[in-house]
């Protein structure tokens, strides 16, 4: 995403959010609520993913949204636990979707989703293409990749340089997609692992009670988020 | 020593036969208190509304079952009570009562074979109709009513609750008044009428009046001191009638009248028991009686009554609400959660909004002796029902999933002494206690 001349950049923006984070963040610990810490990543069982799949998704949402650096990333936050849970309900089976055709795949992107294949079926033929390209290309499959050569291989993907099949022409946006939701969805999805997303950029959650905010102009919103099932920050 | 076994033997067969006569002497069953016109009937549609005034519906009906043909579960500290089938089938209703079966019923808790009703039956309040009523009841049962066959599970109390001849004796302490309606004299028509509703068929007692050593309803009208000043229904709390601070003293007559007949006013909504109240028997009232009921409860109020309108004339910002409006991320759990869970519709000022939200501030359920109703609407919710006024089902969701007993107990707590409320803590173990009630 490009940002708009004379608007404020959304990286100066998210910038801005975090420096206020950081200072609320001071505050909040104290009443964030303690919640038995999930299954690391490592020892995580994927539901639909097959390894090897599992270790593309944990390499490359690394580096779409990166832990080093300002803010939470996407490996902190659980995001690839989100992609996993997606692709293996509704979402990833297209359950709810028109999937009869006719599929054309020169068709605009803005005429949806273009191809017979679901979301997961995506995955799991684009990763080997993808992986086996970037052994042509760079030596190694993506996931062993040094993280320069990854954000290369990735940039490449997005402009579709291997000029891959027609019908997984949609890879890299819903991988992209799949790791903003990750980082920003409610807790209850398996990502924006405890509200960190949130806490970073201030947003308050679901907590829909700020009618006495609404006049008071240029005063900081003091509390941490709150998720759907009511989990604290 | 010969005369005094004598003695003792002839005391042994009296008290045998004292018991002999207590169980099976049949009860003497009350007659008409006014003798009605050979001729007299009913006017149309009286019986049936009779019958939405005294709820017989709700009781005698089980969910998803026949109008009146019983089968429905009472839960009572005692045990389960079924209800009875009170269609006019011949087998297994109550087509073969006479008029003085189904008055005895209503009035000494008696069926016609001498069975003693267990006073889950609010003949205690029933005893007060009167002779029109019961004819019109009587009349709308044997010809109105769809007669249903239907053997409903019999009530089964453990031991000594199962001797139901031991009724006999409650009955003494609880339903042995004169029976009918005494008005009150000096007071007007509009009083008594409401008075009539509220301690005749309305049997408000039966879960407004607190319950006394024996169980039985500690004052069944305005001559005791605490009729209707709260009590407990099946977990569930029903709020004070009489203070200073409930709901029919607070508020204004036709504003506890909306109350009745929507289940909603300006400043609450009927949750829990009352809700099906509204329901199934007093939205049916007509607009007199229910402002009848009103005017009533307001005139028997226990303090003086609120010289100041229902709402006062400047409103006072509470440390509550300035609190939940900073927002302060250091602020206690109780209120955190407010902010977290019920603020979007209860606002920090904790008034809600009319005929939507009810206030929480100064609400009677909010602030009752017992939390039960409190935490069960904070668990499971609460819908209003629809009603011919309002027909908006209004619902709060449960949030049994997202708190946890000691989150539960630190909002309510926290609901009980905000704003202007002042009432007693509530503990993780009284949360346990509403929530493991809903598994029964």
């Amino acid at each position: 995403m490009r940002d708009l001349p004379g608007l404020p950049s959304r990286r100066g923006f998210l910038k801005a959010s975090a420096a206020t984070a950081a200072i609320a963040g001071i505050a909040v610990p104290a009443k964030a609520e303690q919640k038995p810490e999930p299954v690391a990543l490592t020892e995580y069982k994927p539901i639909c993913l097959k390894p090897s799949e599992w270790a593309f998704v944990m390499a490359a949402v690394a580096r779409l949204i990166p832990s080093e650096g300002e803010g939470p990333g996407a490996i902190e936050t659980r995001v690839p636990v989100f992609i996993d849970m997606q692709l293996a309900g509704d979402y990833g089976r297209a359950a709810d979707w028109y999937m009869e055709g006719p599929h054309d795949a020169a068709a605009s992107p803005l005429r949806g989703w273009q191809t017979p294949l679901t979301p997961l079926e995506v995955y799991q033929q684009a990763i080997p293409v993808f992986d086996e390209w970037c052994k042509v290309t760079h030596g190694k499959i993506f996931a062993e990749l040094d993280a320069a050569t990854q954000d290369k291989a990735l940039t490449s993907l997005q402009k579709d340089e291997m000029k891959i099949r027609p019908d997984l022409r949609e890879f890299f946006t819903i991988l992209l997609g799949n790791t903003k939701e990750g980082y920003f969805a409610d807790p209850m999805y398996g990502g924006n692992h405890g509200m960190q997303a949130w806490t970073y950029i201030g947003f308050p959650g679901a907590r829909g009670s700020y009618r006495e905010w609404v006049l008071k102009h240029n005063v900081k919103y003091p509390l941490g988020p709150v998720s759907i099932s009511g989990e604290r920050a | 020593m010969k005369k005094l076994v004598r003695v003792l033997g002839v005391l042994v067969v009296l008290g045998l036969v004292a018991l002999l006569a207590f169980i099976f002497v049949p009860v003497q069953r009350t007659g008409p208190v006014t003798q009605l016109a050979a001729d007299f009937k009913p006017a149309k549609g009286q019986g049936e509304y009779v019958m939405r005034a005294g709820d017989c519906l709700a009781c005698h009906t089980n969910e998803g079952g026949k109008p009146f043909a019983g089968g429905r579960a009472i839960q009572s500290p005692m045990g389960t009570i079924w209800t009875t089938n009170i269609t006019p089938d011949k087998e297994t209703g109550i087509g073969n009562w006479s008029l003085d079966d189904f008055r005895a019923a209503l009035y000494d808790g008696v069926t016609p074979n001498g069975t003693h009703l267990y006073p889950a039956m609010p003949y205690e309040n029933y005893r007060k109709m009167s002779e029109e009523d019961i004819v019109a009841l009587y009349d709308y049962f044997m010809h109105e009513v769809e007669p249903v066959s239907d053997k409903v599970e019999e009530t089964k109390l453990g031991f000594p609750f199962n001797l139901r001849f031991g009724l006999r004796a409650w009955n003494w302490l609880a339903a042995s008044y004169e029976p009918g309606f005494k008005p009150t004299t000096g007071q007007d028509e509009q009083f008594n009428r409401g008075k009539y509703l509220v301690e005749g068929a309305g049997h408000c007692a039966a879960c407004h009046s607190p319950r006394n050593l024996f169980m039985a309803q500690d004052g069944i009208d305005d001559t005791s001191k605490v009729f209707l000043t709260g009590g407990e229904i099946d977990g569930y709390t029903a709020p004070d009638l009489r203070g200073r601070d409930s709901g029919p003293q607070k508020w204004t007559t036709e504003q506890t009248a909306a109350y009745l007949s929507t289940a909603r006013n300006a400043h609450s909504t009927a949750t829990g028991e009352m809700m099906l109240v509204v329901r199934d028997s007093l939205q049916y009232l007509t607009k007199e009686d229910n402002m009848a009921i009103a005017a009533y409860l307001k005139k028997i109020g226990t303090a003086p009554a609120n010289s100041a309108s229902a709402t006062p004339a400047a409103p006072i910002v509470t440390e509550t609400e300035k609190m939940l409006t900073d927002a302060k991320a250091d602020m206690p759990l109780g209120p955190r959660l407010y902010l977290d869970n019920c603020g979007g519709c209860h606002f920090v000022t904790g008034k809600g909004a009319g005929e939507t939200f009810p206030e929480l501030d100064g609400n009677s359920l909010v602030t009752a002796k017992s939390p039960k109703g409190l935490i069960s609407v904070i668990l499971h919710g609460a819908e209003l029902p629809s009603t011919a006024d309002r027909p908006m089902k209004m619902r709060m969701q449960g949030y049994d999933k997202r708190l946890s007993d000691e989150e539960i107990a630190a909002l309510a707590t926290f609901l009980r002494e905000g704003w202007t409320n002042k009432a007693p803590a509530v503990s993780a173990a009284d949360v346990k206690a509403v929530r493991d009630l809903a598994h029964h």
